[in-house]
C-alpha cells in the first residue's frame, strides 16, 4: 500500500536559497502538469557495445514536471540511460522521444537546444573561467558561431545569471576561476549552468558523489526546489539522498527496468533487495520491513554499533544461510540500503499485522539492548511503543523473549 | 536589493578593465612607434631585415597562440599555411617581373610552354592580396572540418596535421613543372611597385608592413580571445562535451578558429618570403612547424604577448648563437624546450606574471589579478557555518 507522502516534508530551503524569485523568467509560470504529453517516453530499447547489452528492451515514460529517481547497482546501465536521451548514443533498438519528437535525429548539441540539460557525475565547468563566464556560456540562447562573435550578452540574461548566481550561493565568488571552487561548490556551479540553458527536462547524474553531509541536504533542497518549474531525472546511489528527494522510483537492472514506485514500495521489494545484494533471497516484503524497523532503531544514537550489526545480520542469515565471507559484503551492503533515519511514523504504519507489530517490538528491543541502552536509544524506543499500541503485558512478554533469544545468542 | 550588492564589485571591475585596456592601447602604440622610428635608427640594414623576419615569425606564432593557447589544438602543420602564404605572394612577384607573354626562367629547365592554369590569377595584384590568407584560410577550414566533424582531438589531432604537412610538402617538392619543386620561388630579384624586391627601398616597406600586420594580427586575436567567443574557446579547451551538451556545436568553432589561424600563418608566410627573399618547400619542414610551437610555449601559452615574444626572443637568440657557435644551436633548443615544459610550464609571460603581476597591476592602478592557492589547496566554502561555533551553542 503506498503511502501518500506529506508535502510539508521538504519545507526547508537552504538559508543561500533566501530569494524567492523564480529561478528563471521563461519559466515563471509553474507548468501544468499535463496527463496526455509525455516528457519523457523511452520505447523498448537496447543499445548493445560488440554484443553486450548495456539497456536491454528498456521501457520508461515521465510525465511532464516530475521528478524521478533512478537507482540501480554498478553496471546496471543509468548513465547509458542518460547517453541516449541526451545523444551520445544512439540506441541499436527502439526508440527514444523527448516530447513526442525523435531524439535519435538529433545530435548532442540540438538535442540539448531542444530542452534537455545533462549534469554529469563529477562536475564539469570551465575551470579557467569564472562562475558567472560560466553561466553566461550557458544562458546564451543564439548558440551559433556568428551571434557568439558579434554580439554582446543582453541585459536581461546578466540579470539571470545575478539571479542565478545567488540561488546557488556564489555571488561573492562570482568573478574568480570556477578551478579555485570546492567540489560542492563546482556541484552547484554545473546544476547552476543547467538551469542556465533553461531545459525542461534535467538530467542530474549523482549531484552528491563526495559531498558532507550539510551540501547534500542542501542540494537536495535545491533540486526540490527546481523540481517546482522542470521535470527532472537524477541518478543518485545514496539512499538517504533518494530519501530525502524522491517522489517515484525507478530501479534499473541490468539494463531493464526492474520495478517503480515509491520509496517505500521499492525499498521493501524482495526483487530490489535481491540485485543489490547479488543474492537469491526468501525475505517477504513483510520480513523487510521488519529489518529496516530494526535497523531505524540501530541507526538512533548515530551509532551502528558492531554488535547491533550482528543481530541484525544474525536475524538475516538464518533467511540467507551463507559463508562468514559473503555476511561481511552483506554488511556493507545493508548498511547503505538499511539508509538510518528513516521516520518511523512512515514505516510502522505499514505494518499491517498484530503479529508483525510483535516482531518488530521483539526485533527492535533485541538490536538496542546488545549493546547498553543510551538515552537517544531510550526516546527512540519509546517513540516506537507509542506508534505500536501494544497493550503492556505484551511489550514486557516481548522484550523478556528477546533478552532470552539475545542470551542464547551469545 | 538582491541586485545592488551583486553589481557593485562587477561596476569597479568594470572600470578596472577599462583602465587596464587603456594601458594596453598605449603600450601597443608606444611598441609600434619604437619599431617604426627607434629601432631602425639604432640597427643596420642587415639586422633590420632580420627582426623583420622575426617579427613576421611573431604573426604566425600569434595564430598558434590562437589555435593552441586558447583552443587547446595544438598544430603540427602551420607550415602548410605558412609556405601557401609565401607561394601565393612569390608567384605574383615572379609574373609581375616578366615582360608581355614571357614565362618565369624556370619553366623553360623543364620544357614547360604554357603557363599553368592556376598562375594565370597571380597576374593581378588584389587577387594575389586576398589569395595569401584565403587560399591557407580554406585549405585550413577544409582539413578542420573533415578532423573536427570526426571527433578527432588531442594527439591524433596533432598528428594528423603533421601527416597533411608531409603529404603538402612531398606535393610541392615533387612538381618542378608546375611551382618549381625542391628549388622554390626566389623573390629577390623580382620587381614590386617598381622596385627591386631585395633592395633597400622595398625592405625598409616590408619591415613597416610586418609590424603593421603583426599589430592587426594581434587586434584580431585580442578581440577574438576576449569577449564571449573568447570564452568559448577556452570553454572549449577545458571540456569540449560540455560545450556539447550546454548546445553549442564545438566543431563550428573550432573550424573558425582553425581557418581564421591559417589565415594569419599565410599573411605571416608572405611577408616572411619577401624579407628573406626564397620561398620553398622547407617552409613545409616538419622540423620547422614544431619550431613555432616552442616559440609560442616558451613566451607562454594563451598570453598573445607572450606568443609575439617568444617568436622573437627565440629567433634572435638562434642568430647570435648560430653566428658564434656554428653546431651548437640545435642542442640549445633542445634545452631550451626543457627547461620550458620542466620550470617554466606557462612560459616567460606566466613565470612574470606570478613573480610580478601584483606589483606591477597595483603600481598601475588595476584591480588586483587574484592570485591561485599557491599550496593547491581549495578554498573552504564559506556558505558553510564553523562546527566548533555550534558545538559550543
Amino acid at each position: 500500500m503506498a503511502l501518500s507522502r506529506n508535502p510539508t516534508l521538504f519545507p526547508i530551503r537552504p538559508n543561500w536559497l533566501k530569494n524567492n524569485l523564480p529561478l528563471l523568467p521563461l519559466h515563471a509560470t509553474p507548468k501544468e502538469p499535463l496527463v496526455s504529453t509525455k516528457v519523457l517516453d523511452i520505447q523498448d530499447v537496447t543499445v548493445s557495445f560488440d554484443g553486450f547489452k548495456a539497456l536491454n528492451n528498456l521501457n520508461f515514460t515521465m510525465d511532464e514536471g516530475e521528478l524521478r529517481v533512478i537507482i540501480g547497482p554498478n553496471g546496471a546501465g543509468k548513465t547509458t540511460f542518460l547517453d541516449v536521451i541526451t545523444g551520445k548514443v544512439k540506441p541499436t533498438e527502439g526508440a527514444a522521444y523527448f516530447k513526442g519528437q525523435d531524439l535519435r535525429r538529433y545530435k548532442e548539441h540540438q538535442i540539448a537546444r531542444l530542452g534537455i540539460g545533462r549534469k554529469f557525475q563529477t562536475p564539469r565547468v570551465y575551470l579557467n573561467l569564472s562562475p558567472r563566464e560560466n553561466l553566461e556560456l550557458s544562458c546564451n540562447r543564439e548558440k551559433n558561431v556568428f551571434s557568439t562573435l558579434f554580439k554582446t550578452t543582453p541585459p536581461a540574461e546578466k540579470r539571470t545569471v545575478g539571479g542565478l548566481l545567488e540561488t546557488i550561493g556564489l555571488d561573492h565568488k562570482a568573478d574568480i576561476p570556477a578551478a579555485l571552487l570546492s567540489h560542492g561548490e563546482k556541484q552547484w556551479l554545473e546544476i547552476g549552468m543547467l538551469v542556465a540553458q533553461s531545459p525542461d527536462l534535467l538530467l542530474v547524474d549523482e549531484p552528491v558523489a563526495g559531498l558532507t553531509d550539510e551540501e547534500t541536504e542542501q542540494t537536495g533542497n535545491l533540486l526540490l526546489s527546481l523540481a517546482e518549474s522542470h521535470s527532472i531525472v537524477v541518478i543518485e546511489h545514496d539512499m538517504e539522498f533518494v530519501r530525502q528527494i524522491a517522489r517515484q522510483v525507478t530501479v534499473l537492472h541490468q539494463g531493464t527496468v526492474l520495478c517503480e514506485g515509491t520509496m517505500d514500495q521499492v525499498q521493501n521489494d524482495p526483487r530490489v533487495i535481491e540485485v543489490y545484494l547479488g543474492k537469491e533471497t526468501s525475505l517477504t516484503p513483510e520480513q523487510m520491513l521488519l529489518l529496516r524497523i530494526a535497523a531505524t532503531m540501530a541507526w538512533a544514537d548515530d551509532n551502528f554499533a558492531p554488535i547491533q550489526q550482528e543481530v541484525i545480520l544474525d536475524r538475516l542469515s538464518r533467511k540467507f544461510a551463507h559463508a562468514p565471507e559473503e555476511q561481511a559484503s552483506l554488511r556493507d551492503d545493508l548498511k547503505n540500503l538499511l539508509a538510518k533515519e528513516i521516520p518511523l511514523e512512515e514505516l510502522v504504519p505499514q505494518l499491517s499485522t498484530p503479529a508483525q507489530r510483535e516482531d518488530a517490538l521483539m526485533l527492535s528491543y533485541e538490536v538496542i539492548s546488545s549493546n547498553e541502552i543510551n538515552h537517544t536509544e531510550a526516546v527512540v524506543y519509546q517513540q516506537l511503543l507509542n506508534l505500536l499500541n501494544l497493550p503492556p503485558e505484551t511489550v514486557s512478554r516481548l522484550e523478556a523473549a528477546a533478552l532470552d533469544e539475545l542470551a542464547r545468542w551469545r | 536589493m538582491a541586485t545592488s550588492t551583486a553589481v557593485q564589485p562587477r561596476r569597479a571591475v568594470k572600470a578596472s578593465q577599462k583602465r587596464k585596456l587603456m594601458i594596453e592601447a598605449i603600450a601597443v602604440l608606444a611598441v609600434v612607434l619604437l619599431l617604426l622610428f627607434v629601432i631602425p635608427a639604432l640597427l643596420t640594414g642587415f639586422r633590420i631585415n632580420l627582426l623583420g623576419r622575426f617579427l613576421a615569425l611573431a604573426i604566425v606564432a600569434l595564430g598558434i597562440d590562437l589555435i593552441w593557447g586558447f583552443t587547446g589544438l595544438l598544430s603540427l602543420g602551420h607550415g602548410i599555411f605558412f609556405a601557401l602564404g609565401g607561394y601565393a605572394f612569390a608567384m605574383y612577384l615572379e609574373l609581375n617581373t616578366l615582360g608581355e607573354g614571357e614565362l618565369p626562367e624556370f619553366f623553360g629547365l623543364y620544357g614547360v610552354t604554357e603557363l599553368p592554369w592556376f598562375w594565370q590569377p597571380f597576374h593581378s595584384f588584389p587577387f594575389t592580396l586576398v589569395a595569401i590568407w584565403l587560399i591557407p584560410a580554406i585549405v585550413a577550414g577544409l582539413l578542420g572540418y573533415l578532423v573536427f566533424r570526426n571527433r578527432i582531438r588531442g594527439v591524433y589531432f596533432s598528428i594528423l596535421t603533421q601527416a597533411a604537412l608531409v603529404v603538402f610538402f612531398n606535393f610541392f617538392n615533387g612538381q618542378q613543372k608546375l611551382i618549381n619543386g625542391t628549388n622554390g620561388l626566389k623573390t629577390s630579384t623580382s620587381i614590386f611597385m617598381g622596385q627591386q624586391v631585395g633592395g633597400p627601398e622595398m625592405r625598409t616597406f616590408f619591415y613597416g608592413a610586418t609590424v603593421l600586420f603583426l599589430v592587426l594580427a594581434y587586434v584580431l586575436c585580442r578581440w577574438l580571445t576576449s569577449g564571449r567567443f573568447g570564452r568559448m574557446l577556452i570553454a572549449i579547451r577545458d571540456d569540449e562535451n560540455r560545450v556539447r551538451f550546454t548546445g553549442y556545436d564545438p566543431t563550428a568553432f573550432k573550424v573558425l578558429v582553425f581557418a581564421v589561424s591559417g589565415a594569419i600563418a599565410g599573411i605571416a608566410g608572405a611577408l616572411y618570403t619577401v624579407q628573406s627573399g626564397i620561398v620553398s618547400p622547407q617552409f613545409m619542414d616538419i622540423a620547422f612547424s614544431i619550431e613555432m610551437v616552442i616559440w609560442v610555449a616558451v613566451g607562454g601559452r594563451a598570453t598573445l604577448v607572450g606568443a609575439i615574444l617568444g617568436a622573437v626572443l627565440v629567433n634572435m637568440a638562434r642568430s647570435l648563437l648560430s653566428e658564434k657557435f656554428p653546431d651548437v644551436w640545435l642542442f640549445f633548443q633542445g634545452a631550451l624546450f626543457l627547461i620550458v615544459v620542466t620550470a617554466l610550464p606557462d612560459g616567460i609571460i606566466g613565470w612574470g606574471r606570478r613573480q610580478f603581476g601584483a606589483t606591477v597591476s597595483s603600481a598601475l592602478g588595476l584591480a588586483p589579478a587574484h592570485i591561485p592557492y599557491a599550496d593547491g589547496t581549495e578554498p573552504e566554502p564559506d556558505s558553510l557555518p564553523d562546527p566548533p561555533q555550534l558545538a559550543e551553542k
